[in-house]
């Protein structure tokens, strides 16, 4: 039965094997997980945010379980990009899956020195910007949720690459799709959401906020109507190719976001549970396309959209 | 899946499930693959149930691991440690393990003294029968808040030279934390060696007494926990060689190389 759908994707200059990502911060830099998952059996790898000297990130407790889903506060701690290419990079440039690195910064000069030194780097097939973390105080979010800062960063590092550019936005704000077509005006090749929602625990029996800084950013499937929704209205609103998550575990998580638009799909908070359920999701999608009778999984995109009617 | 020793996703079925003191509970796991790798001091990060109600696994130290059977002590303290509490015999659930870095025993030991506050003990079980298969002379001091929650006394009782208790209301043994006990254990026995685990404030208070007393001591830390493997960064712990994850360079630590999270009123046996 295998092998009849044609599972392949692009992003920008990136030829996927199939459209099945990891989210960033999830799965390390793939090493961990590997001795689970078949890496090349992958779309990509995209790994935890890398600045330009290391980040301790924040104070524990740094994560919290909520109704079907997760807080979490860890900061962006990462050792840097030195370091970072020197072993992650080095490691995952091994195996046979391309590697999408994330980009991190406090300011527009951060994220293009990392841009730049990463554009040296055979290995990395793309980056991501990540302009939308809401654990750190400056940069991350703050980058993400208005439209002139949002443009700033994606013009200063579209200038720093030649690499394919994912610029990840932060479902925070009021207008997802005005901060899209601004981003996509500035040059970048697709773009990735969504992001954590902010969100905040309390535990009743101390009276405080569970997490060491109070809000933390919301992910797994209770974020899951929302990411939809605004995949929905950005797949709309630009040409790039975006790339869906939030609250992903199965294939049929899967296909509702590329029958909203999404080019491909990343899956991040369901790695936790169950550390294959990415391979799940590549499997559970040729077949879903199979039983529809889809002969390329690149049909789905946007087949939800009512001018389509697949 | 991967090769002999490392962590694999075993499907695991339950032998066996009683309580065992107040809020505690031992389950006894069918898991052929990982009693017969894991080491003393290492867990398994299990999935309860099913469905997405559950977004994250709950790590547990394995208490025994025998016969291809894993057994976990666990305390009912939330949602999921509930549900266990309620698995029957038959019930099937999986873990991944073995993970984490466990106890190491030095090869010249010959004395050791282990303090476990609460469930604290969990951790000790193999780690008991590891010292008493070498021939080491061990002291247990085990504390918990009352008579009722004193765990797995008879096997420490079973396997070590001396068991000291104590109870926060003196329901049984000294009254007092387990704190109490350990200088004079320290002074009299002349460990090689002190392993820990029970509440945080506890672990570094004996930390300090070996600090003082120029003997090596191991602490096994407990962090929140999402995905077991070193890949999330939710379970860190400060040390002198930088943060560290709890979940793959833990949770076992050497205690001379942890920065201490400063803390007031100590609630050292719970
Ligand atoms: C390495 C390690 C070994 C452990 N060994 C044991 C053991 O042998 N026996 C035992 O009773 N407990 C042990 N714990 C603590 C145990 O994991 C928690 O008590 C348990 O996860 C609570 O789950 P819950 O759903 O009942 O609580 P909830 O409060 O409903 O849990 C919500 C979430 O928080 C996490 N969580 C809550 N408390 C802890 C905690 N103290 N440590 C880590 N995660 C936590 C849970 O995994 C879950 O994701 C260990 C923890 C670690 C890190
Ligand atoms: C523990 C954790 C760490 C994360 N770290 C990053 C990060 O470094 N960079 C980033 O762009 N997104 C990060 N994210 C967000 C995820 O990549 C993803 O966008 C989000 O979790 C929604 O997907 P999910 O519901 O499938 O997890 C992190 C999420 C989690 C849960
Ligand atoms: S629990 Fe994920 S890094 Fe330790």
């Amino acid at each position: 039965m295998s092998g009849r759908v044609d599972m392949g994707v692009r992003i920008g200059e990136l030829e996927l094997r199939n459209p099945v990502m990891t989210a960033s911060g999830t799965f390390g830099s793939g090493r961990e997980y590997a001795q689970f998952v078949d890496l090349s059996r992958l779309g990509a790898v995209v790994t935890k945010g890398v600045s330009v000297d290391s980040w301790a990130g924040n104070e524990g407790p740094r994560i919290v379980e909520t109704p079907s889903g997760m807080l979490n506060s860890i900061g962006l701690q990462n050792p840097g990009v030195e370091q970072f290419c020197e072993n992650d990079l080095a490691w995952l440039a091994g195996q046979d899956v391309p590697v999408v690195v994330n980009v991190v910064g406090h300011s527009v000069d951060e994220y293009v020195a990392v841009t730049e030194r990463l554009d040296a780097e055979a290995a990395v097939s793309a980056l991501e910007v990540n302009i939308s973390c809401p654990n750190v105080d400056a940069g991350g979010m703050v980058f993400g949720t208005s439209c002139p800062a949002a443009a700033e960063v994606v013009r200063a590092v579209r200038r720093a690459t030649r690499k394919t550019l994912i610029v990840k936005l932060s479902p925070n704000v009021t207008d997802i799709a005005e901060i899209a077509r601004a981003v996509e005006a500035q040059g970048a090749d697709a773009i990735s959401l969504v992001n954590t929602l902010l969100g905040m625990a309390i535990d009743t029996r101390t009276r405080r906020p569970v997490l060491a800084r109070g809000f933390g950013g919301l992910s797994g499937p209770a974020i899951r109507p929302v990411a939809v929704r605004m995949v929905w209205q950005v797949a709309r609103a630009v040409d790039v190719p975006v790339i869906g998550m939030g609250g992903i575990t199965d294939a049929r998580d899967a296909a509702e976001f590329m029958l909203a638009g999404a080019t491909a799909v990343a899956v991040g908070t369901a790695n936790f549970m169950d550390p294959t359920s990415t391979v799940g999701v590549v499997v559970g999608l040729e077949r879903y396309c199979e039983a529809h009778g889809i002969e390329r999984v690149a049909h789905l995109v946007g087949a939800a959209w009512p001018e389509k009617g697949l | 899946m991967c090769d002999e020793r490392g962590a694999a996703i075993e499907p695991v079925a339950v032998v066996s499930n009683e309580r065992v003191a107040d809020d505690v509970g031992r389950v006894v796991f069918d898991a052929p693959r990982t009693a017969a790798s894991i080491a003393p001091g290492q867990f398994v990060h299990l999935r309860i149930a099913r469905g997405a109600d559950f977004i994250l696994r709950r790590p547990f130290s394995v208490h025994r691991a025998y016969d291809g059977r894993l057994e976990i002590l666990y305390q009912v303290v939330g949602r999921g440690t509930k549900v266990l509490a309620e698995a029957i015999p038959g019930d099937v659930m999986d873990v991944i393990g073995p993970l984490g870095a466990g106890w190491s025993v030095p090869g010249d030991a010959t004395r050791a003294l282990v303090v476990a506050g609460g469930l604290g003990a969990a951790p000790m079980g193999m780690l008991v029968e590891e010292l008493a298969a070498r021939e080491v002379d061990v002291t247990f001091a085990l504390g918990a808040p009352s008579a009722g929650r004193l765990v797995a006394r008879q096997l420490f009782e079973s396997l070590c030279r001396r068991t000291l208790v104590a109870t926060d209301d003196g329901s049984a043994g000294t009254c007092g934390f387990v704190t109490v006990l350990t200088p004079e254990a320290l002074e009299r026995e002349r460990p090689d060696v002190v392993y820990v685990c029970g509440p945080e404030p506890m672990q570094r208070i004996v930390a300090a007494q070996c600090a003082e007393a120029g003997v090596a001591c191991q602490v096994s830390l407990e962090r929140l926990m999402a995905c077991g493997v070193g890949a999330c960064l939710s379970c860190v712990v400060a040390t002198s060689d930088g943060l560290k994850r709890a979940c793959v360079d833990g949770p076992v630590f050497d205690a001379a190389t942890i920065a201490w999270e400063p803390s007031g009123d100590a609630e050292v046996a719970g």
